[in-house]
């Protein structure tokens, strides 16, 4: 009962990620504080601003900008209305400006018409803009994946940053974008409208991970827990945090990926692994958390593979051995023939039962069309390439109980002699 | 203060108006104020209401008839003039328009405030002391009087407990608002015996026993009486709201209520001023008052006034001169007219409407913006005192109009004698003017700033009237639209872009029209003019094209950032273009430190060096006058944002003694770091943060560009690369799937270029950045030391 509830309780914090930013919220170096100082000042003071968040994907900033927006409005109400845009989905400068007129119409309860032509729907915005700057709202625009939104002539991101400098706007504009060089991609009229504030979003440091940590996984002690789980479950998790395995575990995690929502998903594993009898939280769970993450495909795939599917890849692998640059199926029969001729195998298969085999691989990508030319000749001739390197095969085929060991000697034989 | 107001029915004053029950409030008692024949029709509370001007315009409009159809009340909108139909109506007589009125004694001009009698006899205008009487002795004028900012009660100096010798600086409250204040039950003076106290009419209108209101238009009726159209002002009180704590005791709110109103019931001048105005003119007597807010009486709600539409603007019509409304649809199209239709309008007969009007159109942008507005003035705009940082993050602010334009006096001396060239000859031989320049060197405000003073020479007479009309390429959604928007600026109308070409093909080379202010030379200010490039160029063709034309009289002035733009075009654009050029080159620092510091003088937030330090490495790198005001805002802000800091700021003043408590400049540290996030690409320091894979992968592709010499690489070399790597410096290696996945992480960020992963080894990875970068960054990592070896 108790882990059922306390494991509800984990995967909603884990997914709210309002909550996992809150973690950050009171250090003054911390982005949220950065961008919520920025936002605020703007409205408070009634000036214009603009600001780039960049991070990598999985930092954390279109949460962060969320938490910052849901706060502000609980402080400014009706002051302020929120135009989100997503660089996937209005690029085009059209659909863009009709989805800030639809937005601002939605906000204000006024009514919106499909038909307007975009010159109504940017005078439109223009007009808003300056009425929500007379009533003292503020008017911010969340521009997701902002490099999107500078393909083609960028009248949007013009309109828009010129549009903010006329004194009775009250407007910031927020870019989110992954890509570190967005704003060297602005067109020289427009970054010069454009007021280079930056917000950097890099990986939290070891400490910041270790508090968001206890922040997320610690149960809190005034709650429906019955007060002996509550001290119990959390001593039994300051143990596990203190655990050198543990940390080891953390570190080759981070090693690979230091974002927060990478973090998130190790502990979402790890957490849905509870012990559902005690309802305690073990190393072990956290252990094969992390043999999850750092699964293979490849290999995997490979381990699947019929003894057939070797030797096809095997070939293929023989014949780029020998350096032969385009080769299809065709091909990759001959050398299989010749294989069999010279080992004399007992897997002789036929013409078409390795056809499908190949097709089988196609579908997995291990192997793939060399280029996407003569789509419409028959797949026996067109060229194809291995997309499984020898490592990896050597590693497949070791690790594949099935296969033959002619195969691997074979294998060896070529490529590590 | 005592008031109740008086009602007593004892002295008649006003002849002729026919007064409903004084007990109604204030709203309804306006709206049956006493209207002539043909606006009774529609005002009586028993038929629908309906937008004034169609009453005046069809008297014989019965009650029923459905509102018309939405492209007449458009055309009406902009000549909101009853004058066509006036003529037609019974009376055959017009409707005379005054700019200024003298009646009884009084001068009244279009634009002016007003007191307005609010009820028959509630208090006669026989007592209307203009000098208030000391709280105190009850006597007025003597010495100078003080004003208490609380209970706006006046008082002499002398009869203060202690008497004051001179008026303090600042606020003043007097003894029994402090008292007040404190919880105390105070005792007021009484007047007295026999004595009333006589109330002045501020007084009376901030107890809601007058009216105040701003004169839109005078005009005399047929039968002779003068009347006038006014907008109300409103008492905090009253808004629906009600008075709200950080209310000024002089504060009114400019509704958007029009009325038609006698002038008999007009008393006297009031002066209701804007904030700016008002704080100059603290002592200027008893009738000033304070508006900032417009306030919407349909839906509760207040909007800032901005400051140029203050009065309507009138450039025709003199003295007792009927006004000429001329069926020119553009030049008095503006918003004003549109909003005076559209508040008259009862908003519930609208919403009734089978189609109802989208906000975003073109028709119905009008209608529902006036919804846009704050139900309440949020506190903190109006009790917040800036410190000189926010003041000078205020000022440094793009939006925010200089004073001066300085250091682009050489230039805008050149632009004036074009355009006075071109349009002051009678001739008006059409020229063009191309203005080049790098973005951010005030080309577009030098011309407008030109255009501001043009057009106070034009209202002073020194210069004929013209037109002016800005467009810019940029935000034209088809080069071709430039046609459409010229013509609707100059028209009115909106036609297609055909058809607005062949109307302007006509109307330039066809010549003079038949109306004299079609006639006026016009500007056409076109700015990224680049953007009109078309394949066949026949845009620009077009529009150069014009001013060739001998009776055109239009002035093109062109504004691009490329030099060489009319190199780049066909020969016969070109050649249309002229030859007047003028360059706007990059400031260079002095003249950065000089626009900087004018627009931060009077305010004491920056360091001397701080400015000169940005300005001067602005004008290294680009000379762009934005980007300099930029970074000085954000160095403002970085230093407030410290400032504001709880935590830091304590810190700050126990470490830093010489900045003495809220006095904080904006130092050099602060500039550096602003310029830092303004130049800097952020690359390095994603690189010092990235994961340890993601910097063993970056070294690998280092050491394999030094090894092989070729930028690009594929997967699997990379691949087998860092497993060496790994292995000779103990690392744990990785596998291929989760090398793959971190590279392509590093390439969406862009450190690295990479093909897309499902191409696996064949994935073609190369740097992004030069490789001294990636050394530079990861040179002395502390959890990789090895790293350093391969760099």
């Amino acid at each position: 009962m108790a882990a059922e509830k306390s494991l509800a309780l984990f995967r909603s914090r884990l997914c709210d990620t309002r909550f996992v930013h809150s973690a950050f919220k009171s250090s003054p170096e911390s982005n949220y504080s950065k961008l919520k100082f920025l936002i605020s000042s703007s409205i408070s003071e009634g000036c214009n601003n603009s600001v780039l968040l960049l991070g990598p994907r999985g930092s954390g900033k279109a949460a962060v900008v969320e938490l910052v927006l849901e706060d502000l409005k609980m402080e400014h109400p009706d002051a302020i209305s929120v135009i989100r845009l997503n660089g996937l989905l209005h690029s085009d400068d059209n659909s863009a400006l009709k989805e800030i007129a639809r937005q601002l119409c939605l906000e204000n309860q006024l009514l919106f018409s499909k038909m307007a032509s975009s010159d109504d729907n940017s005078q439109f915005m223009i007009d808003m803009l300056r009425e929500c700057g007379l009533a003292h709202k503020g008017v911010i625009f969340v521009l997701d994946e902002f490099d999107l939104f500078t393909q083609g002539k960028q009248r949007l991101l013009y309109s828009l940053l010129d549009a903010l400098q006329t004194l009775t706007s009250q407007a910031v504009v927020i870019g989110v974008s992954c890509r570190l060089d967005a704003d060297q991609l602005l067109e020289k009229r427009v970054r010069s409208r454009f007021s280079h504030r930056k917000i950097l979003f890099i990986p939290p440091p070891a400490d910041d991970i270790q508090r968001l940590i206890e922040h997320l996984l610690y149960l809190p002690r005034e709650s429906s827990f019955s007060s002996k789980y509550v001290s119990e479950f959390n001593s039994r998790l300051s143990n596990i945090f203190s655990d050198k395995k543990f940390k080891e575990i953390l570190n080759s995690l981070l090693d690979v990926d230091g974002t927060i929502s990478n973090l998130l998903g190790f502990l979402f594993r790890a957490v849905s692994c509870i012990d559902m009898d005690s309802g305690f939280l073990s190393l072990e769970n956290f252990k094969s958390a992390h043999l999850c993450t750092q699964r293979q495909p490849k290999i995997d795939a490979l381990q699947g593979a019929s003894i057939l599917e070797l030797y096809i890849l095997v070939c293929m692998e023989r014949l780029e051995f020998k350096e032969k640059n385009s080769y299809n199926f065709t091909s990759i029969m001959k050398e299989y023939k010749a294989i069999h001729d010279a080992y004399k195998t007992s897997d002789n298969y036929a013409n078409m039962v390795c056809l499908q085999a190949f097709e089988h691989l196609l579908d997995r990508e291990l192997i793939s069309f060399a280029d996407s030319k003569g789509w419409n000749q028959p797949i026996e001739f067109r060229p194809v390439k291995l997309l499984v390197s020898a490592h990896e095969l050597y590693h497949g085929l070791k690790s594949n109980s099935a296969c033959p060991a002619i195969l691997q000697k074979l294998f060896d034989h070529e490529s590590y002699k | 203060m005592d008031q109740t107001p008086a009602k007593s029915n004892s002295k008649p004053s006003q002849k002729k108006s026919p007064m409903s029950e004084p007990a109604t409030p204030r709203r309804s008692l306006r709206l049956r104020s006493p209207h002539p024949k043909y606006t009774q029709s529609s005002q009586s509370p028993t038929k629908p209401k309906r937008p004034l001007p169609v009453s005046t315009r069809s008297p014989s409009f019965s009650p029923i008839t459905p509102n018309p159809p939405e492209s007449k009340r458009r055309k009406r909108s902009n000549s909101s003039d009853p004058k066509p139909s006036a003529s037609t109506s019974r009376t055959l007589k017009r409707r005379v328009y005054y700019k200024k009125v003298v009646f009884d004694g009084g001068e009244f001009e279009v634009g002016d405030d007003v007191y307005v009698k609010r009820r028959e006899g509630a208090e006669s205008d026989a007592e209307d002391p203009e000098v208030e009487e000391c709280r105190i002795c009850f006597r007025t004028g003597g010495t100078v009087m003080i004003e208490c900012d609380d209970c706006l009660g006046g008082f002499h100096l002398k009869c203060l407990k202690p008497p004051l010798r001179k008026v303090p600086e600042g606020d003043w409250v007097c003894a029994f608002c402090e008292a007040e204040k404190m919880g105390k039950v105070v005792e007021r003076p009484k007047p007295p015996e026999g004595k009333r106290l006589r109330r002045t009419a501020k007084e009376k209108l901030l107890s809601s026993d007058l009216w105040a209101a701003r004169i839109e238009s005078l005009f005399r009726e047929p039968d002779g009486s003068y009347w006038l159209r006014c907008k109300w002002y409103i008492i905090p009180e009253e808004t629906a709201v009600g008075r709200q704590p950080h209310n000024l005791r002089r504060e009114l709110y400019l509704t958007n209520d029009f009325s038609d109103i006698e002038m008999e019931s007009v008393l006297r001048h009031c002066y209701v001023l804007r904030p700016k105005d008002f704080k100059e003119a603290s002592n200027d007597g008893d009738d000033v008052f304070y508006c900032e807010y417009e306030y919407d009486i349909h839906w509760h709600n207040f909007k800032r006034l901005t400051d140029n539409d203050d009065g309507p603007e009138n450039n025709e019509a003199g003295n007792d001169e009927t006004y000429k409304f001329a069926n020119d649809l553009s030049s008095d199209a503006d918003q004003d007219s549109e909003y005076e239709e559209e508040t008259t309008m009862d908003y519930s007969s609208f919403k009734n409407q089978s189609h109802e009007l989208a906000a975003n159109s073109r028709k119905g942008r009008i209608f529902g913006l006036q919804k846009v507005g704050i139900t309440k003035i949020p506190e903190h705009v109006r009790c917040h005192k800036q410190t000189d940082l926010e003041k000078a993050k205020a000022t440094l602010l793009l939006a925010t109009l200089p004073k001066s334009l300085p250091c682009r006096n050489k230039e805008m001396e050149e632009i004036t004698s074009f355009v006075k060239g071109a349009i002051s000859n009678d001739q008006c031989l059409g020229r063009c003017l191309y203005i080049h320049g790098v973005p951010g060197t005030g080309k577009t405000m030098s011309v407008l700033a030109v255009m501001r003073k043009l057009r106070s020479e034009v209202g002073t007479g020194a210069l004929k009237p013209f037109r002016f009309v800005e467009i810019n390429g940029l935000k034209l959604a088809s080069p071709e639209n430039i046609y459409k928007i010229i013509y609707e600026e100059l028209s009115g109308n909106r036609v297609g872009w055909k058809k607005a070409l062949h109307y302007l093909n006509e109307r330039f080379s066809d010549g003079p029209e038949v109306r004299e202010e079609e006639n006026q030379p016009i500007i056409l200010l076109i700015d990224e003019l680049d953007l009109l490039l078309t394949r066949n160029q026949s845009v620009l063709y077009n529009i150069l094209n014009w001013p060739t034309k001998p009776n055109s009289k239009l002035v093109v002035i062109g504004i691009a950032n490329t030099m060489d733009l009319p190199e780049k075009l066909l020969p016969r654009i070109s050649s249309r273009m002229g030859i007047q050029r003028l360059c706007f080159g990059p400031y260079n620092y002095p003249q950065l430190q000089e626009i900087i510091s004018s627009r931060l003088r009077g305010i004491d937030a920056f360091e001397e060096q701080a400015i000169e330090f940005a300005s001067r490495k602005v004008a290294a790198m680009s000379g762009d006058a934005r980007r300099a005001l930029e970074i000085c805002r954000r160095a403002a802000e970085l230093a407030d944002y410290r400032l504001k800091q709880p935590l830091e700021s304590t810190r700050m003043s126990s470490s830093v003694n010489s900045n003495s408590k809220g006095k904080y400049l904006v130092s050099m540290a602060d500039i550096e770091a602003a310029i830092h996030e303004v130049f800097q690409a952020p690359h390095i320091q994603i690189m010092k943060n990235c994961s340890k894979l993601g910097k063993i992968i970056l070294v690998a592709m280092v050491h394999e560009l030094h090894r092989g010499g070729l930028a690009e690489m594929t997967f699997e070399k990379l691949a087998t690369t860092i497993l060496s790597l790994c292995t000779s410096n103990r690392e744990v290696p990785p596998g291929y799937d989760t090398l793959l996945k971190v590279g392509c992480k590093l390439g969406e960020s862009r450190i690295i270029l990479c093909e897309e992963g499902t191409k696996h080894r064949l994935q073609k990875l190369q740097l992004n950045y030069p490789s001294e970068d990636v050394a530079f960054a990861l040179k002395d990592c502390s959890d990789l030391p090895w790293l350093s070896k391969y760099l």
